[in-house]
């Protein structure tokens, strides 16, 4: 036991003649006074359900039918090994659950990979268009990007649906006023509607999430902008760059590892997307915005098939944990400036 | 570096020569009608939410729609206010006990944690703080089932302590307290000890009061968070008067589609309030959002 003097949180440097002081014995008395209650906290709300979660995945779980005392697997709930996960990755058509699972799958990568460039596209010039304004206008213009990341998802998802409404909605009023007709769009309930492939309801909650999302990412690029060197834009500046070079010579190469870390972070997130499908659309039409965090939340907690849905659940995670591996490579090449 | 390359082939300008001087950008004009179309789009929903609850039942449904409210009535707000089955203020008092709950509990765990695992070397420290690290990659989905079926064991569920006892350890708070308690000098709290100091003394007097705008960046998301959550107490909470306010707002809306305008004034009651709150803090919630990248 050492106590640490220095200011980084290597413990590895058992050489250091300060660090070398034993902890006296209050600061162990109290060390363990707040560790127990927290190691135990843990040990039940999240090694538990991490174990549990697993052990639910080899069961065909039902909390409706009666098991053992071992938290109610075995017995009706029997156990079935890897059948679960057999049958996520069973692609022969023949399981409606199964095709539920991969449709899921899909239609969150296709979310995922449209919201990411989109919310790029958007939140990068925006930000630098932004710093660029004067200097009395910038957090009035922040504010007003920034007010949907406040406000709840759910009320979100409700004053979209009167946006996107067929009849009364000002998405198809303002599009009625540029193409001079009345125009009908079913924008959340028309399954055959699609643009480039992709389902309209699925474009529709998009854009509902990329309108409550951009100002998050925002706001971290006006941050990353402000903490440039002021030094490099100067220089280009004299150096007669123009407002397109400075961007693009000078500025993107200093955001990149920003760019980088808040692209994983805005990937994992849109991953796990939950509310705005819950409240939009419920899956539908056919499914077509049925994302994986909604077919895991329906499977447990409407048709109590909570096996299954425990199965999916550790998928997702993998997902999410292969994104994050992904995301510690790329980010591990050096950036300096 | 790139920035070798703009000054190899950009053309030099010619007033180059003397004090640099503030060049008058020709996009201006650009700039700012681009950043004005781009705020009124995102402007448009929370004006046609609130226009919205303005209009009589009879005027939303007319086609074309009217953005601004050709009458304006207060009804639709008479009607939430007095409708015996959406009695808000139990509904707001939930939202603000889990809400501040959390608030109090997780800032208080979480400083006392960061000081623990800023200041206090022991062997185990790493391998448990890489342990909350990962917990905070782990989906909300993966640990729901689990922790639902717990609550179930517990007699938790329909009861707002559910949405407290599950999230006491926050990683994402603990890791942020650590990162500022680390930055104190242990000088300080050395000779605090010299004193005669008690550890509890110490984390009291010496480490909180120097925390402070941690504290309250912190506690401010985590309300921020509570107060806007959707898919826990969703599970959680299945009798109607103990719910929260976004899980009522769907319910709400669900029961009442045909009645946009008495949706849209609920939302407006739900959303507004809160909203202009979090306007007047946001500096703070800025800072903690962008100081550790992490919702």
């Amino acid at each position: 036991m050492a106590i640490d003097t220095a200011e980084s949180d290597r413990t590895t440097e058992p050489k250091r003649a300060r660090s070398s002081r034993s902890l006296d014995a209050p600061q162990r008395h109290f060390r363990w006074i707040v560790l127990t209650p927290t190691l135990g906290y843990l040990a039940f709300f999240t090694l538990l359900p991490l174990v549990w979660v697993v052990a639910l995945s080899l069961f065909n779980y039902s909390p409706r039918r009666d098991g053992s005392s071992v938290g109610g697997l075995g017995g009706e709930n029997p156990f079935v090994g890897l059948q679960n996960f057999q049958q996520l990755f069973d692609f022969s058509g023949q399981s409606q659950l199964s095709q539920t699972f991969q449709t899921s799958v899909v239609v969150t990568l296709v979310f995922a990979f449209i919201v990411l460039p989109l919310n790029l596209l958007i939140t990068l010039p925006l930000a630098v268009m932004i710093e660029a304004a004067a200097r009395r206008l910038r957090p009035f213009l922040r504010t007003i990007f920034f007010m949907p990341v406040l406000t709840s998802a759910v009320a979100v998802a409700v004053i979209w649906q009167y946006v996107l409404h067929p009849q009364y909605g000002l998405a198809n009023s303002i599009i009625g006023k540029f193409t001079g007709e009345t125009t009908i769009i079913s924008w959340l309930n028309d399954p055959s509607m699609t643009v480039l492939g992709v389902p309209v309801a699925l474009i529709a909650v998009t854009m509902a999430y990329l309108w409550m999302d951009i100002g998050y990412n925002l706001v971290i690029f006006i941050a990353a902008l402000q903490g440039l060197p002021k030094s490099l834009t100067e220089a280009s500046l004299l150096d007669g760059a123009n407002a397109w070079q400075r961007f693009r010579f000078v500025t993107l190469p200093l955001l990149k590892p920003t760019i980088l870390l808040t692209a994983v972070l805005t990937m994992i997130s849109s991953f796990q997307a939950f509310d705005l499908f819950q409240v939009m659309t419920l899956g539908g039409p056919d499914n077509q915005t049925r994302v994986l965090s909604l077919d895991i939340y329906e499977n447990a907690f409407r048709f109590q098939s909570m096996g299954w849905a425990a199965a999916e659940s550790l998928v997702l995670l993998a997902i999410v944990l292969l994104i994050t591996l992904a995301q510690s490579r790329l980010l591990r090449s050096k950036w300096t400036y | 570096m790139a920035t070798v390359s703009v000054s190899e082939t950009a053309p030099r300008s010619v007033t180059v020569v003397g004090p640099p001087r503030r060049r008058v950008p020709l996009g201006r004009p650009l700039l700012y009608l681009v950043l004005a179309v781009a705020g009124l789009i995102a402007m448009l929903p929370f004006l046609w939410m609130l226009f919205g609850s303005f209009k009589t039942g009879q005027e939303l449904r007319q086609i074309p729609p009217t953005f601004w409210p050709q009458s304006w009535t207060l009804d639709n707000y008479r009607t939430i206010l007095g409708d015996p089955d959406l009695p808000l203020l139990t509904f707001y008092g939930n939202s603000f006990f889990v809400a501040i709950m959390n608030v109090l509990i997780g800032v208080f765990v979480a400083s006392l944690l960061g000081f623990i695992f800023a200041k206090y070397s022991f062997s185990w420290r790493q391998p448990l703080f890489w342990y909350l690290l990962a917990l905070m990659m782990v989906p909300p989905s993966v640990l729901m089932i689990p922790n639902y079926l717990i609550l179930s064991e517990l007699g938790l569920l329909n009861n707002l302590w559910g949405l407290i006892v599950t999230v006491i350890v926050d990683p994402f708070a603990v890791f942020v307290m650590r990162q500022f308690i680390i930055s104190l000098p242990n000088e300080q709290l050395e000779s605090a000890r010299i004193d005669g100091a008690s550890e509890w003394r110490i984390y009291r007097s010496v480490v909180l009061p120097q925390v402070k705008p941690a504290l309250a960046t912190l506690g401010l998301l985590t309300f921020m968070f509570n107060w806007n959550a959707y898919l826990w107490p969703l599970i959680v909470l299945t009798q109607t008067d103990k719910r929260t306010l976004p899980v009522i707002l769907t319910a709400y809306s669900t029961q009442h589609s045909a009645q946009l305008n008495l949706v849209m004034a609920a939302s407006v009651l739900i959303v507004v309030p809160v909203l202009i709150f979090f306007l007047f803090t946001q500096r703070w919630i800025v800072a903690g959002l962008t100081l550790t990248g992490g919702k």
